[in-house]
């Protein structure tokens, strides 16, 4: 069975030299939610449209359930298109908007009005059809434009930064939607978003880009715990990074560093020289626990948000973390700026990585 | 600035501007009502409409004979919705072409735009020396209606290259995406959007051919467009006639002027806010 999208070593140089996208490898299952996510000209959008047809590829190959379409038009690729501007049709109502793939198509009237009617249905549009789109509010621009994209019954969605333009309320409300939406049509989407809350919150499987690189690509918890590289380790997340060389290994198994802050074990390759510490990982210790890896350090300032606590602690390396408490217990009443303060990591939580 | 002082003196500033820009129309239009005995000036010697019923042929026959615009009117008409068809399409198409850099675009640019550049006079000579040195007879739907459509192509295309600035291509790629062919995208989305653009360039195209003159003079042959018939008629005698004539072409251009208008609000006015698009949620 062949994957509904598949990347083979996809790249984009463009006529001056400036590399866009390099080296692009992909799979991706039917009905998977991919988000690619990096920073602004990472290269995740022109990617997108690499995969839409709107960017030429100059090297490697784009396949769409198996079949070449490196070089197939946009308009006869089974791919649909989602705008962060919406791109709606502005001389048309919301209902036109809508049906214009199929009229083009030439599809018969009741059949077309009756998927029309459908599908105003499903995003709640109904009592919109005959409105103009661009008196719509955000919200209702992105369900129409989302409601035209997936009534051609595309093989693959494609959503370019969609909630961007979006304030924060109405992107929750409509990343919800688009959650079960894609799960109910069980077709695949391919999302693009420089957020990480989107992406991680989003899908099933997350590539993130810097630089026209792919850093890594799996599920969100894993970018989480195992990030493979040190641009993900600063991207994703808050984490501790600690550098240093690598030492034989311990007899758990573990990967082992030797760093100014101690030696530090964790999971990873033999040969790595950089250690990333979650910043959840970081506990207030009193004593050490066995097996724990311990860190010593000065409070520097602390801050209670509720019930929680943030406490900076200066390691013995100068470098600042913050680490959450609980505010009620007796060890953090004690924390005031200039107490030392021991901080335990469970070795099983820290990556160990290459720089 | 004190806007008591300002706006009062804004007023009579913008009053005297719409004098100078008008007064001679006005006056035109006034004087063409003169009677029969009246000469072209003032004072009025009397009300009527003696000079508009001269100018179709209404009259008992005078020793002033009809103006002679009736067939230049008609050629002029004709050239300049010959130059606005050209034109409009030229410019839309180049203008098009400009959207996306080449190779060539800087210097291709400049030539368009050298066309409303040069002097009109010199054209026009350079293009008479040419014809009469390739052994082509001028008229004015040969040489002259190549010089208009040279002459008004680069408003077309500047003002069509304006348009196509603040348009949205990822509207065009939606519809692609959609599974619509490049020319039908054109066809049903993109030209229905800068379509008021279209509309202005064709403004701009046939009001500049209509009333083309230095070009004209020089390419136009034996038989003349309808302003140099008119300076033709200056050569003799001027009565008010002329001013009749003057204001009814008036009117024609103001005719137009309202028919542009009543299109742009039709394809304009539902689509306010087309490029606040990223803003407000619910």
């Amino acid at each position: 069975m062949a994957h509904d999208l598949e990347l083979i070593q996809v790249g984009k140089t463009y006529p001056d030299g400036t590399v866009a996208v390099s080296d692009f490898d992909l799979k991706v299952e039917k009905g998977e939610f991919v988000a690619f996510l990096g920073p602004s000209g990472c290269g995740k959008s022109t990617t997108l449209r690499m995969i839409a047809g709107f960017e030429d590829i100059t090297n490697g190959q784009i396949l769409i359930q198996g079949r070449d379409v490196s070089t197939i038009p946009p308009e006869k690729r089974p791919t649909s298109m989602i705008f962060q501007n919406y791109a709606l049709f502005p001389h048309m109502t919301v209902r036109q908007n809508i049906a214009f793939g199929l009229d083009i198509k030439g599809m018969a009237k009741a059949e077309k009005d009756s998927k029309v009617d459908r599908i105003l249905d499903m995003f709640d549009l109904t009592e919109f059809a005959d409105r103009r789109a661009d008196r719509l509010s955000g919200g209702q621009r992105q369900r129409i434009a989302l409601a035209r994209g997936l009534v051609v019954e595309p093989e693959i969605l494609l959503l370019d930064e969609p909630l961007g333009a979006l304030d924060a309320n109405l992107r929750r409300i409509i990343q919800n939607e688009l959650k079960l939406l894609q799960r109910e049509l069980g077709i695949t989407f391919v999302f693009v978003t420089h957020a990480q809350s989107e992406a991680l919150g989003l899908s099933d499987r997350v590539v993130v880009m810097s630089n026209g690189i792919v850093e890594q690509i799996s599920h969100p918890k894993e970018l989480y715990r195992r990030p493979a590289s040190p641009f993900v380790a600063e991207f994703i997340g808050s984490n501790t990074i600690i550098k240093g060389t690598p030492q034989p290994g311990d007899a758990t198994g573990l990967a082992q560093l030797n760093t100014p802050l101690g030696v530090i074990r964790g999971h990873g390759p033999a040969d790595a020289d950089m250690a990333v510490i979650p910043a959840e990982a970081f506990r207030i210790t009193p004593a050490g626990a066995p097996g724990e890896l311990r860190f010593d350090g000065t409070v520097t300032n602390k801050s209670l948000i509720g019930s929680v606590g943030h406490i900076r602690v200066r390691l013995a390396d100068q470098r600042e973390i913050e680490v959450e408490t609980h505010a009620d217990t007796d060890a953090a009443q004690a924390l005031v700026p200039g107490a030392p303060i021991t901080l335990g990591v469970d070795p099983v939580s820290v990556t160990l990585i290459h720089s | 600035m004190n806007t008591r002082i300002l706006r009062p003196a804004l007023a009579v500033y913008t009053a005297a501007f719409l004098l100078f820009l008008y007064g001679p129309l006005i006056v035109l239009a006034i004087l063409s009502f003169q009677s029969q005995t009246g000469g072209p000036q003032f004072p009025i010697q009397e009300w009527s409409t003696y000079w508009y019923r001269h100018l179709f042929g209404l009259t008992e026959t005078s020793r002033i004979s009809q103006l002679p615009v009736g067939d230049s009117l008609v050629r002029s008409l004709v050239l300049a919705f010959m130059t606005t068809v050209v034109s409009t399409v030229l410019g839309t198409m180049s203008a098009e072409a400009f959207r996306t850099r080449f190779k060539g675009s800087g210097p291709v640019f400049y030539l368009i735009i050298l066309g409303m550049m040069v002097p009109g006079v010199l054209v026009g000579l350079g293009m008479a020396l040419l014809s009469n040195f390739a052994g082509i007879d001028r008229a004015w739907w040969g040489t002259a209606f190549v010089l208009h459509v040279v002459y008004t192509y680069p408003f077309a295309f500047l003002v069509m290259l304006a348009i196509f600035n603040r348009f949205d291509r990822s509207v065009e790629e939606a519809s692609m995406s959609l599974g619509v062919s490049p020319a039908q995208t054109f066809r049903r989305v993109t030209f229905p959007i800068i379509f008021p653009g279209v509309l202005s360039a064709m403004l701009f195209s046939f009001t500049l051919s209509y009333d083309e003159f230095s070009r004209t003079l020089f390419t136009v042959g034996r038989e003349l467009t309808l302003p140099l018939s008119i300076y033709g008629t200056f050569s003799v005698e001027i009565y008010p006639n002329i001013f009749a004539f003057g204001v009814l072409t008036t009117l024609f251009s103001f005719t137009l002027l309202v028919i542009y208008g009543v299109l742009m609000k039709r394809f304009t006015a539902s689509r306010a806010g087309r490029f606040s698009g990223q803003e407000e949620a619910a």
